[in-house]
């Protein structure tokens, strides 16, 4: 094992910035990104509209060494911890260009008026960049989706759209370009070993493998799980919690495995959605659908498997539609490996079957096979980058009767945890799959749950919501 | 006319410096508010010694450190700085800390303890109409004879219509930094739309004089009328903390805090009476306005007035009755907000010819067009003002046309029939909006000009820049008067050290005041460069140069009667300066000839009517609530534009901005006054994927304001949300197709998912019973 250091490493803009993240310059190791920007002088271009990822004003790109190449991403920086920026460069509005200098998005966004209040626009211009980093041409759905993380309350975002389709041309050739190699040299003199930061308040650990990962939960069990961290972030910058001690997952390489072989897809625990997205889109389209409507491209970037599935909250997007899929969860700990299955992972608000000194491997998820029909369904106040206020995960086999032989209907946002409607797949099971049957099923789901009223929709809402789905699925099955 | 904004390069680059960018000489405090977590309570005893003992805080302030009166009420004074023994709304402010940084604030916030006695608290409309406890005495605005017109009806119609808050979400939350200066001096930066005003009350609740208290903006991260008043009070408690300490203190609320202690958009619960004969005409309409003012007066009157003042919309109804209440309820005062009140009064008159149509198995537009003012007659509004000259029947016939509204119907009709959970719908509605502050004296507007010797032109006016291009329209205005290339003109921070006494930048006015103040300032620095220039061409060249003969354009000075007499403007400005005359104008404007009785509720309130029109086609999943904004086409009339390139931008924001209104935008209080959509977690405006698929926006040609306005223009900042209405009832449409438009759809604003899948239950049921 390489000895893990307490100074972090990362490139901003073309200069290297070592720091110690030991307290006593103001930065520890839950400093937000966009605290340590907007503390340092000159770096106040990306602004906090919410703290919570949910405007994107804060928004800044990534590049990460890929195969020798730079991979940019945009992502917000308040929900970043500065540790996760080790290894890595940071690009802010500050390093894009200046008003007597213009990047092409830049000059983009003044042409079509993009741009009124401007508080948004630092982040936007982020989220062009790494739209013209990334595609040549985009479609309206490309760029559309690139913006979803971003809100503007002044424009009506029409003219920032036009701002995309009349810049990112240029197979993004810009004077990122130009200094691609020297940056690309001093990532590669970073050092690859775990960060380990020890300090009378904060305990951050951030291990290069996965036996580092495992032995710290053996030795520190109560130590927080983090990958990703676009929840846990929250508690940092919402609740002003002090997190006294982390288990960052988000640099252990055992976690970012993918694979998929005759029987399915294995994915590492931290892989970014945004990757299983794009992994998924023809094989599994259900998980697809559901990763296609999951918060922002820019959480999606941070967002991992492992963490969505582990914080196993009752509003989770994936648990549902994983449960339809019938996939396997992997739980490592130093004594060894075991699967559970996703359908008896979560067994309450917020608690699974992962123990203390368990951490998620892997989810496997097999292919349905090919009498068997999986959909996912989201319903929530906005479709895009909102919290579900119901979801479902739903799966259907039939024979060549036609008749039902396996169901699954999975559900978030109707109890405390996700939940199966477990007397309306029982009715459903062994009969035909019609609409006689359907509408006697969609009455029994009033009976699976008692759903809740809060801040989303009221428990009358949320029962019509979960009916209406069954009839939803059905017609989709019937198309 | 298509500059961009003055600022759009450094909005692009992160160069544009807001209020929680600045840096000044002290690094500032860190300024943390204690506010109440009940809707009321008595406050029995609180302990703050803990909280003062922590190393880095340096003042925690109660009610009794004020040294003015404890009062920031912007017209009323019924709203205190800082709780006394009483807290009457969640988030009301208690106590103030100052401290080295954040995290000190926020050791100091968690040991504070204060006791509380939880008193009864009302934060229902339903609950306040019950209390009895009215703002003012109700209001009235009547016209005709609606008790003969009842009787002589040959239909009635009748209903309720809820109306729900609407959270401004301003990018930029609250924000102020207080600046202390020698002796009493004070420099306030504020995102403030009302800088006087805010000057005034940091004033009066400090003690000392305005002169001593300077405020300055130069940029707001959007406002939307939410820092019109309310603006006033961060800047007021970072001014207490700032005299306390000595030292500069930001205050900056976190977004959550900003939602939960600020007012927004007036709820309201609408009770309405018709009579309409069998084409659809209206006869009488009587009307009922039940606003949630909150905890405080703030502008409720003033909201209240604009929705009954805009209860016709753009219709003529001959006998009409509109009583209008504004109710105290246990939540934040709630404040103004684009269109401000205007939108709530409008939507009843388009829901009553909505609903009338379904009844007589009509198109609402057909309904609408009946009901339209007239040009010649049928022209008088509810107030007394005559609609002269109504653009809405041009506006209608021109997008009819362009927006093959009835092509488009037939079509929606066809699909419908063969599709029975996703529905599509198709809506067309009119604005007519009225211009001017109807509290008569606030229309004035002043500017301070100066042209240095360089031939360069700073100018200062009282209006503030939120994102809306003022400051570009006011460029415009002030370089085509000098007839000089704009990059010779800038336009300063807005400061009331610079210009005094100047009303808010609010009732879409900002343009036609401050441009036309700017106007006159510059009308009287061509005067005085036109007779020194005379002296000068005369002196030169002999002759007969006269200051009514000279023009100003393309950078130069010139005698019409002999145009080859010119000289270049920077050398003119110094041979003006040269002969002692002075390069420096103040210019003042008032809207002429407006005037509105509140006793009488008769008047002329409105310089002029601005108006739009606009149709929307959506696609609605009627199992899942979810709406597609497939197709929006608006026709907008702004007169001459000032800013082509501005006004759209207005109106496409406008529009949007007023679909989340229509749509997503929800605020709901528990029964105990907590706001549950405190974060943009659950408080959802519109994204990106949620605007109209096409989205065709046009400017109405050829129609210069009939009124005499800066160049001819139209005011454009608050018109265009209530376009946004099409969207509403584009949804309702959709929703009603499941009953083949036989059945009335149960909707509230917004149409939130649940409420389209509620509604769109009840059809079903109602057809299933009727099976």
């Amino acid at each position: 094992m390489k000895t893990a250091s307490s100074t972090i490493s990362f490139v901003l803009g073309n200069e290297m910035v070592n720091l110690d993240l030991d307290d006593t310059f103001g930065n520890t190791p839950i400093t937000t990104v966009l605290n340590f920007l907007r503390s340092r002088p000159g770096f106040t271009g990306s602004k906090e509209g919410c703290a919570e990822g949910d405007c994107g004003a804060c928004t800044v790109v990534l590049g990460s060494l890929s195969d020798g190449q730079i991979a940019y991403t945009a992502i917000d920086a308040c929900l970043v911890f500065l540790p996760m920026l080790h290894g890595k460069q940071l690009l802010t509005v500050e390093h894009l260009g200046s008003s007597s200098d213009l990047h092409p998005v830049q000059s983009a966004m003044i042409k079509t008026d993009g741009s009124q209040c401007g508080y948004c626009t630092p982040g936007f211009v982020m989220s062009l960049l790494a739209l013209y980093k990334n595609h040549n041409q985009p479609s309206k759905e490309v760029v559309e989706d690139a913006l979803t993380g971003n809100l503007c309350r002044c424009t009506g975002y029409r003219s920032i759209a036009e701002a995309a389709a009349l810049s990112c041309n240029n197979e993004g050739k810009d004077h990122f370009t130009e200094n691609e190699d020297e940056i690309i040299g001093l990532l590669a003199h970073i050092h690859k070993a775990g960060i380990a930061i020890n300090t009378d308040k904060h305990q951050y650990f951030r291990p290069a493998s996965l036996s580092e990962a495992l032995q710290i939960k053996k030795s520190t069990p109560e130590v927080l799980l983090i990958n990703g961290a676009t929840d846990i972030a929250l508690r940092v910058t919402k609740l002003k919690e002090d997190l006294p001690a982390i288990l960052d997952l988000g640099n252990v390489p055992e976690l970012k495995a993918v694979g998929m072989d005759e029987n399915g897809y294995y994915i590492g625990a931290g892989v970014a959605l945004e990757t299983v997205k794009e992994m998924v889109k023809e094989r599994l389209p259900a998980l697809y659908d559901m990763l296609a409507v999951f918060g922002s491209k820019q959480i999606r970037e941070l967002a991992t498997l492992g963490g969505n599935i582990g914080s196993a909250s009752p509003i989770g997007d994936l648990p549902p539609v994983l449960m339809a899929y019938n996939a396997k969860i992997v739980l490592a700990s130093s004594d060894g490996e075991r699967e559970i299955p996703m359908r008896d992972f979560i067994t309450g608000y917020r608690t699974t079957q992962r123990t203390e000194l368990e951490i998620i491997k892997s989810i496997t998820i097999p292919y349905p096979g090919e009498h068997i029909e999986v959909r996912s369904y989201k319903i929530s106040k906005r479709k895009d980058l909102d919290i579900s206020t119901v979801s479902g995960g739903f799966s259907i086999g039939r024979d060549k009767d036609g008749l039902v032989t396996e169901i699954c209907l999975a559900y978030g946002g109707m109890a405390a945890l996700t939940k199966r409607a477990a007397r309306t797949e029982a009715a459903l099971l062994g009969k035909a799959w019609n609409r006689k049957n359907i509408e006697a099923a969609m009455n029994l789901v009033d009976e699976d749950f008692e759903p809740i009223s809060d801040a989303r929709a009221q428990a009358e809402g949320r029962a019509v919501m979960a009916r209406n789905l069954i009839m939803k699925f059905w017609t989709d099955t019937m198309r | 006319m298509t500059d961009p904004h003055e600022s759009a390069p450094y909005h692009v680059t992160g160069e544009a410096i807001y209020i929680d960018d600045m840096q000044v000489r002290d690094q500032p405090l860190h300024g943390k508010v204690i506010y109440s977590p009940y809707a009321h309570a008595k406050i029995l005893s609180y302990n703050l010694d803990k909280a003062r003992k922590i190393d880095g805080v340096r003042a925690i302030l109660s009610y009794v450190d004020i040294p003015g009166p404890n009062q920031m009420g912007p017209v009323i004074h019924d709203e205190v700085v800082l709780a006394e023994d009483e807290v009457i709304f969640i988030g009301q402010a208690i106590f103030l800390i100052a401290a080295e940084n954040e995290e000190i604030a926020e050791a100091a916030a968690r040991v504070i303890s204060i006791e509380y006695e939880v008193l009864p608290h009302v934060v229902t409309i339903e609950q306040a109409i019950e209390s009895g406890r009215l703002v003012q005495p109700q209001r009235r605005i009547e016209n005709g004879d609606v008790s003969r017109a009842k009787n002589d009806a040959t239909n009635i119609l009748n209903g309720e219509l809820k109306i729900g808050a609407q959270e401004q979400w301003y990018l930029e939350t609250q924000v102020a930094l207080a600046v202390p200066g020698e002796g009493d001096e004070l420099k306030v930066y504020s995102s403030t739309q009302h800088p006087s005003e805010t000057q005034a009350l940091i004033a009066e609740v400090l003690d000392v004089p305005k002169m001593e208290v300077e405020v300055e903006i130069r940029r707001m991260g959007g406002a939307f009328g939410g820092k019109e008043t309310q603006a006033n009070h961060t800047a007021i408690w970072a001014s207490l903390l700032a005299r306390a300490t000595g030292i500069p203190v930001k205050i900056c609320l976190n977004r959550d805090d900003d939602q939960i202690m600020t007012g927004k958009r007036h709820r309201f619960f609408m009770k309405y009476e018709v009579g309409y004969d069998d084409d659809g005409m209206i006869t009488y309409m009587d009307v009922e306005q039940n606003a949630d003012a909150g905890s405080s007066t703030d502008l409720s009157m003033a909201i209240l007035e604009r929705a009954m003042m805009h209860v016709e919309n753009a219709y003529y109804v001959p006998n009409i009755r509109v009583i209008g209440n504004a109710w105290f309820t246990n939540l934040p005062s709630n404040t103004a907000f684009r269109g401000f009140g205007g939108p709530q009064g409008m939507i009843v008159i388009e829901e009553i010819i909505d609903r009338i149509a379904r009844i007589l198995g009509k198109d609402a537009k057909q309904i609408r067009k009946l009901n339209f003012y007239g040009i010649e007659d049928r022209n008088e509004t509810p107030y007394g003002q005559i609609v002269d000259n109504t653009l809405v029947h041009t506006l209608c016939d021109q997008l009819e046309r362009t927006s093959e509204y009835e092509k488009r119907r037939e079509a929606i009709n066809t699909f419908n029939l063969g599709s029975e959970f996703i529905k599509r719908g198709l809506a067309m509605t009119p604005v007519k909006f009225g211009i001017s502050f109807t509290t008569s004296f606030l229309n004035q507007a002043g500017a301070l000009v100066h042209i240095y010797k360089d031939g360069t032109v700073l100018v200062n006016h009282g209006g503030t820049e939120m994102g809306q291009g003022l400051h570009t329209k006011i460029k415009m205005v002030a370089a085509s008067e000098l007839g000089l290339n704009p990059n010779k003109v800038k336009v300063n921070a807005t400061s009331t050290a610079k210009v005094p006494n100047t009303s808010a930048t609010a009732a879409s006015s900002g343009a036609d005041l401050n441009g036309m103040a700017v106007k006159n300032a510059m009308d009287k620095l061509k005067h005085r460069i036109a007779a020194a220039i005379c002296e000068y061409f005369n002196k030169e060249g002999g002759g007969d140069s006269e200051p009514e003969h000279i023009e100003f354009r393309n950078g130069q000075i010139l005698d019409t009667d002999n145009p080859k007499r010119k000289i270049d403007f920077g050398q003119a400005i110094m041979i003006t300066y040269l002969k002692q005359v002075s390069l420096s104008a103040t210019g003042y404007y008032r809207t002429p000839d407006i005037h509105f009785n509140r006793e009488t509720g008769k008047g002329h309130p409105y310089f002029y009517f601005a108006y739009s029109m606009a149709v929307t086609e959506v696609e609605v999943d009627t199992l899942t609530g979810y709406y597609t904004n497939l197709r929006t086409d608006i026709l907008h009339d702004v007169g001459n534009s000032l800013n082509t390139r501005l006004d759209i931008g207005q109106i496409e924001g406008g529009y949007v901005q007023g679909m989340g209104w229509c749509t997503t935008e929800e605020c709901k209080w528990d029964d105990k006054g907590h706001l549950l959509n405190h974060s943009p977690d659950t408080y959802k405006i519109p994204n990106i994927q949620d605007i109209p698929k096409d989205f065709r926006v046009s400017l109405l040609e050829g129609h210069p304001n009939g009124a005499k306005t800066i160049k001819r223009s139209k005011a454009v900042g608050e018109p265009p949300l209530m376009a946004a209405f099409a969207c509403w009832f584009a949804i309702k449409d959709a929703v009603s197709a499941i009953g083949n438009h036989a059945i009335e759809p149960e909707f509230s604003l917004p149409a939130t998912n649940e409420v389209i899948l509620l509604s769109a239950e009840k059809i079903r049921k109602k057809l299933k019973d009727s099976e």
